[in-house]
């Protein structure tokens, strides 16, 4: 634990590392381009990227107009727009997270669990997995306005749209994690007479880790869907809802700010999730 | 040559493992047909031959992980049906979980050996053998942190720890440098004739001279099927000094026996083959 705590504050969170990691003297070879005032941008595309996209969103949205300049804002107006609904978007925040947090983290729990022990145990796949075949391509957005007629609450409907698409992903990536347990490992554990639950949780469960964190990040991903499109349907408060009142309201630039707002909120969890599975996978080379 | 006296003493009274017309056979293949081994309580046996000719399944099938087609294998008498704290085993691809620490490694392999004791009990043993195995600054070390030696050396003090009276080794040191290698051959050899009573080990190995460095007797295995093809007493005296011992006219011509036997059992099968061959040439 100690070596990756020390080293990951000099791993930079989104690296690309071949391209940034080529030595500057390389790119300064003679070969016809010239290169020399290139090579200083190096380790900058991503930035030069979104600067660019920003240029191309101004010069559109000041050249071209459409009814009412509104429905397509500035990126100064989207962002004085975001300032003035910040307070607003963060007890959405808040109140999106209420919803998602228990889903996502029941469908960890549960996809874990139970990945693990239909990845581990022959019967159980046999059992399980034709019914995982049927069920798991079933596009989660189509039980939303089922879960909202059926369950009492929009807050237990949405919480479960989220475990079933998060739930999915997780469990699949697992069990296909502990079935492709390698060989020495269960070798090993049965040379020392681990019982099973030992085996599952000291053995199969770390050596699956990396599928487990793949599957999470899918299902993250997945429950941020799942709880927009729930939040569209009828919310009284969330990042879906602020996204669809603010368009019924035609107010494009808070809605437009709204969006960009779930985009980070979204790569926020995403990169938690990211540091967490760096900090557990540190054994791993 | 023939002052040597290699022939296999047949007092194998006190047979601990015994494999009694053993035949085994993968998805219809037969990978090793009709095995008889009767190994001493206290013997030190190589199982030698080329790669595919079955001594790792031998091996595994004797650590019971792996059940037979047919025939039957036992220790003291007693069949056996699966893996055993009885019989550690340290395999060629160091066994170790990477997850864990080196010690967690071993008070892991403990509290199932001892199930008794506390943990402070079983640190302190693992540290001891730690100690023993030269690794006693990366106990807290994971195997990222070590190299292929040192992360065989601790699936060897794990294996010792746990106090199994038979040591199952499936070429341990087959991805080691020369410097690496010599130094464990010589811990293990060290390990076994200090233990009391003296541990029973069966170690495979491809290598003639890590077979004549080691054992008391060589089980020769020929491939398709893998079988015993031969079998010789190693007669040098022990503790055994690898630098005199490769210099020595005895250690040379017995290498050159047991390569002898290799190619003409090869030569054989060649022959074989091709009178087959002909055979169904003439249909």
């Amino acid at each position: 634990m100690k070596a990756v705590m020390a080293k990951s504050p000099i791993i930079p969170s989104v690296s690309f590392p071949t391209a940034s990691r080529l030595p500057a003297k390389k790119a300064s070879k003679p070969s016809g381009i010239r290169r020399n005032s290139w090579w200083r941008l190096q380790g900058k595309e991503g930035v030069l990227f979104l600067l660019g996209i920003v240029l191309l969103w101004q010069f559109a949205s000041s050249s071209i107009h459409f009814s009412g300049d509104y429905l397509f804002p500035s990126p100064a107006v989207t962002l004085k727009a975001l300032w003035g609904s910040l307070p607003e978007l963060l007890k959405d925040t808040w109140s999106s997270l209420l919803v998602l947090l228990p889903g996502y983290a029941l469908a960890a729990v549960a996809g874990i669990v139970w990945g693990l022990v239909v990845g581990t145990i022959p019967w159980v796949s046999r059992m399980f997995s034709p019914f995982a075949r049927f069920a798991s391509p079933v596009p989660p957005t189509i039980y939303v306005p089922y879960a909202i007629a059926m369950l009492p609450t929009f807050r237990t409907a949405a919480g479960f749209v989220v475990f079933v698409g998060a739930f999915w992903p997780i469990f699949l990536n697992t069990a296909a994690g502990a079935a492709s347990l390698p060989q020495r490992h269960r070798d090993n554990a049965r040379i020392l007479g681990l019982k099973p639950r030992e085996y599952l949780w000291r053995i199969v469960f770390p050596s699956s880790l990396p599928h487990i964190f793949s599957g999470m990040s899918v299902g993250l991903v997945f429950s941020f869907i799942m709880l927009t499109v729930a939040e569209l349907f009828g919310a009284s408060a969330g990042l879906g809802r602020f996204v669809q009142l603010y368009a019924d309201y035609a107010d494009y630039p808070r809605m437009v700010a709204g969006i960009l707002y779930t985009g980070v909120v979204v790569m926020a969890a995403m990169e938690l999730l990211e540091q967490i599975k760096r900090r557990s996978l540190f054994w791993m080379k | 040559m023939s002052a040597l006296d290699t022939r296999p003493t047949n007092c194998t009274a006190a047979a601990g493992l015994k494999v009694e017309s053993l035949r085994f056979a993968y998805n219809g293949t037969p990978v090793l047909l009709d095995i008889n081994l009767a190994i001493g309580e206290g013997e030190f046996v190589c199982l030698l031959g080329p790669s595919g000719c079955g001594k790792t399944t031998l091996l595994r099938l004797l650590a019971g992980l792996e059940t037979p087609s047919s025939g039957h294998l036992s220790w003291k008498g007693r069949p056996i049906t699966g893996p055993s704290l009885e019989r550690g085993v340290v395999f060629q691809d160091y066994s170790l979980f990477p997850w864990m620490t080196l010690v967690n490694n071993i008070t892991l392999a403990l509290a199932k050996s001892h199930p008794g004791k506390d943990r402070k009990w079983r640190l302190n043993l693992a540290a001891e053998f730690l100690e023993l195995v030269g690794l006693a600054d990366a106990a807290r070390k994971h195997l990222f942190e070590l190299s292929g030696g040192m992360q065989q050396r601790g699936a060897i003090a794990r294996t010792l720890a746990m106090g199994s009276p038979v040591l199952l080794m499936d070429e341990p040191f087959g991805a080691l440098d020369p410097v690496n290698r010599g130094r464990l051959q010589n811990l293990v050899l060290d390990v076994w004739s200090d233990a009391n009573p003296r541990k029973t080990v069966v170690f495979v190995t491809h290598d003639i001279e890590e077979s004549l460095h080691l054992a008391d007797r060589v089980v020769m295995l020929g491939s398709s099927p893998g079988r015993i093809i031969d079998e010789l007493r190693v007669p040098f005296a022990r503790p055994r000094v690898w630098r005199t011992l490769i210099r020595s006219p005895e250690f040379l011509s017995l290498r050159e026996r047991i390569a002898e036997r290799f190619r003409e059992d090869t030569l054989q099968r060649i022959e074989a083959e091709s009178v087959v061959g002909g055979d169904a040439e003439g249909i």
